[in-house]
C-alpha cells in the first residue's frame, strides 16, 4: 500500500465507475427527503473541488492549501453576479470558473516553489482572500454574509433541489471524465514525470513551470465551478465557509480517498461530507476522529480508501487466478 | 505618532516578535533535521500554555517556574509525537509529503482533544507582573512586555550557546546538516532527532506560557500563531537561529504597526503578502541576503 500511485485494472475501474454512476443517478428517487438530496449535492460539490485538488497533489505533486480561496472566489463571483446584477446562472457559472482561474494566474509564479513552501504560500493566499471577503463589506456583505442569492435557472426552467442535484452530478461526472482523459494525455504523462523527478523531467524537455502552472490554473477553475454550484445550492455565503479550514478539509478528502486516484477523490469527498451526518451523536468527537483518520491514512501510505480497495481486489484476483489455474491445470491459459 | 507612543508600540512588537521567534525556531530546527514542516508546532505551543495554566492554578509558583514547567511538558509532548507518530511513519517509508499532511491531522487532533479536556472558553492566567509601568524618561514600559521580551530572547541565546558549545549541540547541528555522515561519526540519529523535537517543543512551550500570560490560553490559540511564526522564520531564513529571531522581531513589529497605517482588518494579510514575496524573491530569507554578500 505504501508504493506508488493507485492502479486499477481497466475492467475493475469500469465496473466501479458504472456502479457508482448508477447509484448516484437513482439516489434522489430512492430517498426522497429534501435534506438528503441537499447533503448529497453538497458532497458532489465537494467532490468537484477534491478532483481539482487531486489534479494538483496526485498528478503533479503540488501540495496546495489554497483551494478554499478559489472555492470562495468562485462562490462569491457567482453569488454577486446572480444576485446584484441579475446575470443568468449559466453565465455566472462560467464567469466563476474564469475569475478563479484568472486569480490563480496571478499566483502562477509561486508554482515555482516546492513542497512545503508552496503549501505555506498558498495557505497565505487563502488567509488573504478570506480577509478580503470579510472586509470588503460593500461587495461581499462582510461577516453578515451574502444573503438572498436567487434560485438558479437554466433558460426559463428554475431548478428545484433535485434539479440542482443533477446539475452538480452532471458537472462532477463531466470533470471526472475530462480529468481521466487529461491524466492519460501527453500533458498528464508530463505531469507524472514532474512528480517522479522534477529535474529529470526538466532535462527531458518538459517545461516544468509551465506544466505546473497550467495544472494550478485548471484546478483553480474547477474549484471555481464548484464554488459557483455551492452558491447556487446554499444561496447564502459567509466568509467563514472559505477559511483555511476549508482548504484542509479539501486536502483531507483527497488524503482519505487516496492520493493519485480520481475515483478516490470523489469517494473521499463523500466520506468527509457524509460522515459528520452520521456522527451527529458524537458531534464534539467529529474533528478528533477526522484528525485521527488523517494521521492514520497518511501513515498507511498514499493509497487511502482507493488504495485499500485496489489492494484487496488485486489480492482477490490473484487468489481467483491461482484457483482457476489449479482447476484448469497445465493446459490452462498461459499467463 | 509621538515618540513615546512609538517606543511603547515597538516594545510590544519586540515582545510578540520574541514569541514568534521561539515558535519559528522550532519550525526551522525540525525542518532542517527532518524536512518535515511540523504543522502541529502551534498546538505544542498551546499545550505548553495549557500545562502552564494548570500548574499555576494548582500551585501559585513564580513566573519563571511556570515557564519551566510549560517548557518541560511541551518538550515531552513534542518528542512523544515524534517517537510515536512521525518516526513510525518514517520507518514505514511513507513519502515525506504524507508525513507533512499527517502533522496537519495531528494538529486538528490535538486542538480538539484539548477542547474536550479544557473546554472552549479561554483560560486567564493570574497577573504575574506589576501593573505599574517602568518609566524611562517620557516612555512608559509595561513590565510584562519587557519580561516577555527579555525571557524570550534569553532563551534563544541559551539555545544558541547550547548548539555552539556543547558536544550534544554540535551533534545536533551535524545531524541536521548531513544525517548520514553524522551517523557514520557515531551520532545516534534517532536520539538526536528526538532531542531536536524536544528542544523545539520546549521553545514552543515557553512561547505558549509567555503568550498565555499576555492574553489567554485557549484550545485554538495555536494554529494561526504557528503559521505566522513559520512565516516569521521564513522571513528571517529557515535554518538559522539568528534568522528566526530576526524574522520574529520584524514580523512582530509589522503586526504591531500595520493597524496604525493600514486597516486593522488586514493585519494578518500584510504578513502573508510579505511571506509570498519573500518566498519568491528571496527563498533563503533575510539571512540569505548577508550570506550571499559574504
Amino acid at each position: 500500500m505504501v508504493a506508488g500511485p493507485v492502479e486499477f485494472s481497466t475492467f475493475q475501474a469500469g465496473v466501479g465507475r458504472a456502479a457508482v454512476l448508477v447509484m448516484l443517478a437513482i439516489a434522489p428517487f430512492v430517498n426522497n427527503q429534501l435534506y438528503f438530496i441537499h447533503v448529497m449535492g453538497l458532497a458532489m460539490i465537494a467532490a468537484i473541488a477534491a478532483l481539482g485538488m487531486q489534479l494538483l497533489i496526485g498528478c503533479s505533486g503540488q501540495l496546495s492549501m489554497g483551494q478554499a480561496a478559489f472555492f470562495g472566489i468562485g462562490a462569491y463571483t457567482s453569488g454577486i453576479l446572480t444576485k446584484d446584477y441579475g446575470v443568468p446562472f449559466p453565465v455566472a457559472f462560467v464567469a466563476a470558473g474564469l475569475i478563479a482561474a484568472i486569480s490563480s494566474l496571478a499566483l502562477a509564479p509561486i508554482t515555482r516553489l516546492r513542497d512545503v513552501y508552496l503549501a505555506v504560500a498558498t495557505l497565505g493566499f487563502t488567509v488573504i482572500v478570506f480577509l478580503i471577503l470579510l472586509n470588503t463589506e460593500w461587495l461581499t456583505g462582510g461577516s453578515f454574509g451574502l444573503m438572498g442569492i436567487p434560485r438558479p435557472s437554466i433558460g426559463s426552467i428554475s431548478l428545484s433541489e433535485r434539479g440542482i442535484y443533477f446539475l452538480c452530478f452532471a458537472v462532477m461526472v463531466l470533470i471526472y471524465f475530462t480529468f481521466n482523459r487529461l491524466v492519460d494525455s501527453r500533458f498528464g504523462r508530463g505531469l507524472q514525470a514532474i512528480m517522479l523527478d522534477e529535474d529529470a523531467a526538466w532535462s527531458s524537455g518538459i517545461n516544468v513551470t509551465l506544466y505546473k502552472s497550467k495544472c494550478f490554473v485548471i484546478a483553480a477553475m474547477v474549484t471555481g465551478f464548484a464554488g459557483s454550484l455551492f452558491a447556487a445550492q446554499v444561496r447564502y455565503l459567509n466568509p467563514d465557509d472559505f477559511s483555511f479550514w476549508k482548504s484542509i478539509e479539501i486536502l483531507l478528502m483527497v488524503a482519505v480517498g487516496g492520493i493519485g486516484s480520481m475515483t478516490g477523490a470523489i469517494v473521499g469527498a463523500f466520506v468527509v461530507v457524509l460522515l459528520p451526518e452520521y456522527l451527529r451523536a458524537v458531534d464534539q468527537w467529529r474533528l478528533v476522529i477526522f484528525g485521527a483518520l488523517l494521521v492514520l491514512f497518511m501513515g498507511l501510505g498514499k493509497g487511502g480508501i482507493a488504495g485499500f480497495v485496489s489492494l484487496t481486489l488485486g489480492r482477490a484476483t490473484t487468489i481467483l487466478e491461482r484457483k482457476s489455474r489449479g482447476l484448469i491445470g497445465r493446459k490452462g491459459v498461459s499467463q | 505618532m509621538r515618540f513615546d507612543q512609538f517606543v511603547e508600540l515597538a516594545v510590544g512588537g519586540f515582545a510578540t516578535g520574541a514569541i514568534y521567534g521561539l515558535i519559528g525556531l522550532g519550525f526551522s530546527m525540525i525542518i532542517r533535521a527532518t524536512g518535515i514542516l511540523h504543522f502541529a508546532q502551534g498546538e505544542v505551543m498551546m499545550l505548553g500554555a495549557m500545562f502552564g495554566w494548570m500548574t499555576v492554578t494548582w500551585v501559585p509558583l513564580p513566573f519563571v517556574a511556570v515557564l519551566i514547567v510549560g517548557m518541560m511538558f511541551s518538550g515531552l509532548a513534542a518528542s512523544a509525537l515524534y517517537l510515536a507518530i512521525y518516526r513510525t511513519m518514517y520507518v514505514r517509508d511513507v513519502p515525506l509529503m504524507n508525513i507533512v499532511i499527517g502533522t496537519i491531522g495531528m494538529s486538528i487532533l490535538l486542538q480538539n482533544v484539548s477542547m474536550l479536556i479544557w473546554g472552549s472558553e479561554p483560560l486567564a492566567y493570574p497577573k504575574f507582573f506589576a501593573i505599574e509601568t517602568y518609566r524611562l524618561g517620557p516612555v512608559h514600559l509595561s513590565p510584562q512586555l519587557v519580561w516577555v521580551f527579555s525571557l524570550g530572547f534569553g532563551l534563544m541565546l541559551l539555545l544558541q550557546a547550547f548548539l555552539a558549545f556543547t558536544r550534544m549541540g554540535i551533534a545536533l547541528k551535524a545531524s541536521a546538516q548531513d544525517p548520514e555522515t553524522a551517523q557514520l561519526m557515531g551520532v545516534n540519529l534517532t536520539r538526536s532527532t528526538t532531542l531536536t523535537f524536544a528542544i523545539s517543543g520546549m521553545m514552543a512551550g515557553a512561547a505558549g506560557v509567555l503568550l498565555g500570560s499576555m492574553f489567554f490560553a485557549s484550545f485554538n490559540m495555536g494554529f494561526l500563531t504557528g503559521i505566522k511564526a513559520f512565516v516569521a522564520a521564513t522571513l528571517g531564513g529557515v535554518g538559522s537561529i539568528g534568522g528566526a529571531m530576526l524574522g520574529g522581531v520584524i514580523f512582530g513589529l509589522i503586526e504591531t504597526f500595520s493597524p496604525q497605517w493600514i486597516s486593522s482588518g488586514y493585519r494578518d494579510a500584510v504578513g502573508m503578502v510579505l511571506l509570498i514575496l519573500i518566498l519568491l524573491v528571496l527563498p533563503q530569507g533575510l539571512v540569505g541576503l548577508f550570506a550571499r554578500r559574504r
